[in-house]
């Protein structure tokens, strides 16, 4: 009973909690949990386990502190208690590394709080990284004036046009094999508080991917809906649903939830006093999920 | 919609996402405070803590800043170094600032709050961070540690201290006296031995804290929280609630409160500042090291504490 608690049991811990950890890694599904910031952690944590897991396993000598008086683990010298212990540490991972899905159902989606405003979301690390303000002839920061009032000469030589700022915004944002702007959801909430972001897409056909829900306000003709990603910060239980609404011609038929592409043209009107991304769409066909379902 | 609904895929997605952030800096802690039971020796924790006890609780607050440890790394390591001779209240007040008082966290801060006064927000959380966790060390020094460690954690102490800084040292002499040092591969198992018992141990009660938190993320509708945070003194309650039901990551919780739009300043202070030093994992792992009656007072006092001083700060802060 000894060597069962305190040499195979946590070894067996361990190995399981590695197995789990790498799994994740290796096969990508850490993609739907974390950032890519963090998902080194969890392939150093998931071979230090592996490392600690062959320590118990392997090595003649065995963890006895929980024999010894000095013991300090408090469900360590109960029986019951080590039991407990190792079921706890076992059951919930395996379990919930087995049924675990990509992505979150409507209902807990809605129970979280659907976030249309782009205003609480902090940057995407994945967004293509913007030329500087001066090389882009970024229309929204003019030169600050001088005391007699002229332009200052360094800005006053090149000066700032948003067709300078239009033909840079072609260069580097991503195209779709049909030409079109590929954008996320999360741009175009960001679009809406940016004003040279909003230039870059007012007007323009652009292609985006997410999920359909119906939309129950400001739905008179009943051809708009939601279309939603979640947005993650660092892992998938502080992701939040952010949305974009979506005019079809027509409703769509693609059922609730599910993976629609969306073609449009992108319009920032301004409802119940703020404005807003709506995407006027051309085309919207039902499409397969991406392979990272969430944001970040 | 109804209030609750439990759906377990969900459920499992959360409680994952919280086990795969938090594992990693779990076992960071375990293999530090394994490498302290197998490398360093009991004399030498005490002797680079100032001998004047103000002093010595200040250091310990800012010890976050050159040994930066989350929220659940810092109960792990704590747990060690008291066995190893640190003192309590030494030990309880590293336990409370290294959450806030760290480079990574004010780096956190400082980047989700672009735009929304970072500087102002990120001096006011590792200043007041800093203050609680000094308070915090000066309230327990004078309690008995019989009255604070549970019992397991008490028989396993080198020596039995009375109170504060005091450390008793009779009936410990045969404690640092070993018949033949051990090697170097001894040592590191027995390194291994100590990080894998302190990390299944406390990982037990990150579980358990995983598991609540990630029933409240994912079951709660937390739309019924959204018209308290009209009422300035009601959002501060609520955004600890939230901060002690989420059980964030006290490195990651700054971009969480941010995305709080309708909350007032006062009321995300309010939620940065408790998030890190009590909440539901914590609770679990706190009982592991202390007795429940401390982890409750500890939870109540410092939710009233940080309530008070963030509504007082919100005279100035919300306008």
């Amino acid at each position: 009973m000894t060597a069962l608690f305190n040499r195979w049991l946590p070894g067996v811990t361990l190995l399981a909690w590695s197995v789990v950890l790498l799994s994740f890694y290796f096969t990508g599904r850490i993609a739907s949990f974390l950032i890519p910031a963090f998902r080194l952690n969890v392939l150093l944590a998931g071979l230090g386990f592996l490392v600690m897991a062959c320590c118990f396993l392997f090595l003649p000598a065995v963890a006895n502190c929980c024999d010894e008086e000095s013991c300090g683990h408090p469900l360590g010298r109960r029986k019951w208690g080590r039991l407990l212990t190792f079921s706890i540490l076992l059951l919930p991972i395996v379990t919930a590394a087995i049924c675990s899905p990509k992505n979150y159902g409507a209902d807990t989606m809605m129970r979280k709080g659907i976030n249309m405003d782009g205003a609480g979301l902090i940057a995407r690390t994945s967004t293509p990284k913007m030329p500087p303000a001066q090389a882009a002839g970024d229309p929204t920061e003019p030169p600050l004036p001088t005391k007699d009032g002229s332009q200052p000469a360094a800005q006053a030589a090149t000066p700032a046009t948003p067709q300078n700022a239009q033909s840079a915004a072609d260069q580097y944002l991503p195209k779709s094999k049909d030409g079109n702007i590929e954008v996320q959801v999360i741009d175009l909430l960001y679009a809406a508080q940016d004003s040279s972001m909003k230039a870059d897409f007012e007007g323009k056909t652009v292609e985006t991917i997410g999920q359909l829900m119906p939309d129950d306000a400001n739905n008179g003709s009943g051809n708009r809906f939601k279309l939603m990603r979640m947005f993650m910060y660092c892992c998938a239980a502080d992701a939040k649903p952010i949305a974009a609404l979506v005019e079809a011609p027509e409703k769509p038929a693609a059922p609730e939830m599910s993976w629609v592409r969306v073609v449009g043209k992108v319009d920032f009107p301004v409802e119940g006093g703020r404005t807003i991304p709506v995407l006027r769409a051309t085309k919207v066909t039902q499409t397969a999920p991406p392979e990272e379902t969430m944001l970040y | 919609m109804s209030w609750f609904s439990f759906h377990f895929s969900d459920f499992a997605l959360s409680f994952l996402g919280i086990i795969f952030e938090g594992i990693p800096f779990l076992l960071l802690g375990s293999l530090v405070s394994g490498a302290v039971e197998a490398f360093v020796p009991r004399e030498s924790i005490t002797r680079w803590l100032p001998k004047n006890y103000a002093a010595a609780i200040a250091v310990s607050a800012l010890m976050g800043l050159v040994l930066p440890m989350c929220e659940c790394a810092s109960v792990v390591v704590i747990r060690r170094l008291i066995r190893k001779g640190l003192p309590l209240s030494c030990a309880i007040t590293y336990m409370m600032g290294a959450p806030i008082v760290s480079p990574v966290v004010a780096l956190s801060t400082y980047v989700a709050f672009r735009g929304q006064h970072p500087l102002e927000m990120t001096l006011l959380r590792l200043v007041i961070g800093f203050l609680i966790a000094v308070g915090v060390g000066m309230a327990v020094r004078d309690i008995p540690a019989a009255n604070l460690l549970q019992p397991s954690m008490l028989d396993s102490l080198p020596g039995r201290r009375r109170t504060g800084l005091s450390m008793a040292v009779a009936g410990d002499d045969t404690a640092g006296m070993e018949l033949e040092a051990p090697g170097v591969r001894q040592r590191l198992f027995q390194a291994v031995q100590s990080a894998t018992a302190d990390f299944l141990d406390v990982t037990f009660f990150f579980v358990v804290g995983a598991a609540i938190a990630s029933t409240f993320n994912t079951a709660v509708n937390q739309n019924l929280l959204v018209p308290l945070a009209t009422n300035p003194a009601l959002s501060v309650v609520v955004m600890m609630a939230l901060a002690f039901a989420l059980a964030l990551c006290s490195s990651t919780n700054a971009f969480i409160a941010v995305s709080f739009r309708m909350f007032p300043p006062s009321a995300k202070l309010a939620f940065l500042l408790f998030g890190p030093v009590f909440d539901t994992k914590l609770f679990f792992m706190y009982g592991a090291v202390f007795r429940r009656w401390f982890v409750l007072s500890l939870g109540i006092g410092l939710f009233i504490v940080i309530a008070l001083i963030c509504n007082h700060l919100g005279l100035i802060l919300n306008n």
